[in-house]
């Protein structure tokens, strides 16, 4: 096990390599946290995650731009893919699985992609539908996997539009699945308005509000078995 | 800002041409901040390794902008391949005729490619996109292929229609594309090899020779 000054180096490595989108530097340091022994969960999210919150930050103050997000997402999947092997199971309490995608007559998919890391890094496990998806296909996919979350993705208001049918026809089948809607026409309001229960502007609120969601869900669904 | 140093820098590192380019009115709103095009070209017949040596340039071009403190994104030369990454969905929302002709260095022909006055369709392209003010050189407008109409008649799978490019129509459909990947993919399976080749070879300035009406 290495000393704690070797583990902050190691931790700052991934962190710095997130946020100068530099990929051999997030490998090198997910190679060291593996062969010194690290926890790979402590090492995915107070090097790699904490990266992408400082890279979060750095687009918000528009210091960072899309194709910085981009490489820097890129960084931290080539250091996740070393990590993800030895991680135990997530201490977050809560596990779950989501269906996630871009809705019909939208081929914008850098949100989601950048949503669906997220739920990769909290160990969800993800069925992306990809993008420009029937609307019936979320349907689907939902009874057949039985996820506890949905998750729409939308840039245009135009294919927005599709949103509110998916959720009353999931609603309808499931009531107890948990819907997501996010993109940059979406709003609080329009998620309140069509029964969704959370919205998201951007990937890592997406991820606070999908951890959130779950683990009330598990709690729904424990008080009811308490009940029988 | 003088681009003469990239562009010195980058021939003598291996480039056969590089070109500034003002990009503004090709871009979509994640890369709009990145105005200029720094189009760089490779004669394919000087090595085997071409994407190779155009990945190089690329990164020297990045360190030389990244140096002196300017945003880039490279848009590599194989970027239709590129599906591994995040970053490459930018790929797509930039064309490397784009930068070529916006910096001067040919027009798009009626076989689709970049056409040079000197290498003809030989050339193979990488592009970095940057915020560098670097000065852009003078665009190419139209095509200045003429009457000369040898590739619509060579190509083996009618793909060619005889279209003229110009910068004014950036959406006209030059090529009938499908057509072309039909049979790209006949050939894949007959022969192992996709590419024909034929709009390349037929055409008078990739044989280095002036277009002169009929002699091909």
């Amino acid at each position: 096990m290495a000393d704690d000054a070797r583990k902050k180096e190691i931790l700052e490595k991934l962190r710095n390599g997130v946020i100068q989108y530099d990929e051999d530097a997030c490998r090198e340091g997910a190679n060291a946290a593996v062969a010194e022994g690290l926890d790979a969960n402590e090492a995915i999210f107070d090097g790699l995650v904490s990266g992408m919150e400082e890279v979060g930050r750095l687009f918000e103050a528009q210091e960072y731009f899309v194709p910085e997000i981009l490489m820097c997402a890129d960084a931290l999947y080539a250091g996740l893919d070393i990590l993800k092997p030895h991680c135990k199971q997530m201490d977050l309490g809560v596990k779950g699985s989501v269906v996630i995608g871009t809705v019909e007559g939208d081929v914008h998919d850098i949100g989601k992609n950048l949503v669906k890391m997220m739920f990769d890094v909290a160990g969800f496990h993800v069925y992306d539908l990809g993008r420009d998806v029937p609307l019936d296909k979320f349907v689907d996919e939902q009874l057949k996997t039985d996820s506890e979350l949905v998750c729409l993705s939308a840039m245009m208001t135009t294919s927005m539009v599709g949103m509110p049918k998916v959720i009353e026809k999931i609603k309808a089948k499931n009531p107890d699945c948990m819907i997501m809607i996010g993109g940059a026409p979406t709003s609080k309001d329009l998620a309140d308005k069509w029964g969704a229960d959370g919205y998201a502007e951007d990937a890592s609120n997406a991820l606070k509000e999908a951890i959130k969601m779950v683990a009330f869900l598990k709690k729904l669904r424990d008080e009811k078995a308490a009940k029988q | 800002m003088n681009a003469d140093l990239l562009k010195q820098y980058l021939k003598r590192e291996g480039a056969t041409l590089v070109g500034i380019g003002d990009v503004s009115e090709a871009l979509t709103s994640e890369i709009m901040h990145l105005n200029r095009g720094v189009a760089i070209a490779v004669n394919r017949n000087l090595n085997r390794e071409t994407i190779a040596v155009l990945s190089r340039l690329q990164g020297l071009t990045v360190g030389w902008l990244s140096a002196r403190g300017y945003r880039n994104l490279s848009i590599p030369p194989d970027s239709d391949r590129r599906k591994d990454k995040l970053i490459t969905k930018l790929y797509k929302l930039f064309c490397h005729k784009t930068a070529a002709t916006c910096s001067g260095l040919g027009w798009v022909g009626k076989n689709g490619l970049v056409i040079n006055r000197q290498y003809g369709s030989r050339l193979s392209w990488a592009t970095v996109l940057t915020n560098a003010p670097l000065a852009p050189d003078q665009p190419v407008r139209e095509s200045e292929c003429g009457d000369c109409d040898l590739c619509v008649r060579h190509c083996p799978s009618g793909a060619v229609n005889g279209h003229h490019w110009s910068i004014r129509e950036p959406g006209r459909k030059i090529v009938a594309y499908e057509k072309c990947s039909a049979l790209k993919d006949k050939r894949q399976s007959l022969e192992g090899k996709p590419n024909c080749g034929f709009c390349v070879t037929v055409c008078p300035y990739s044989r280095n020779g002036k277009v002169s009406g009929g002699t091909g």
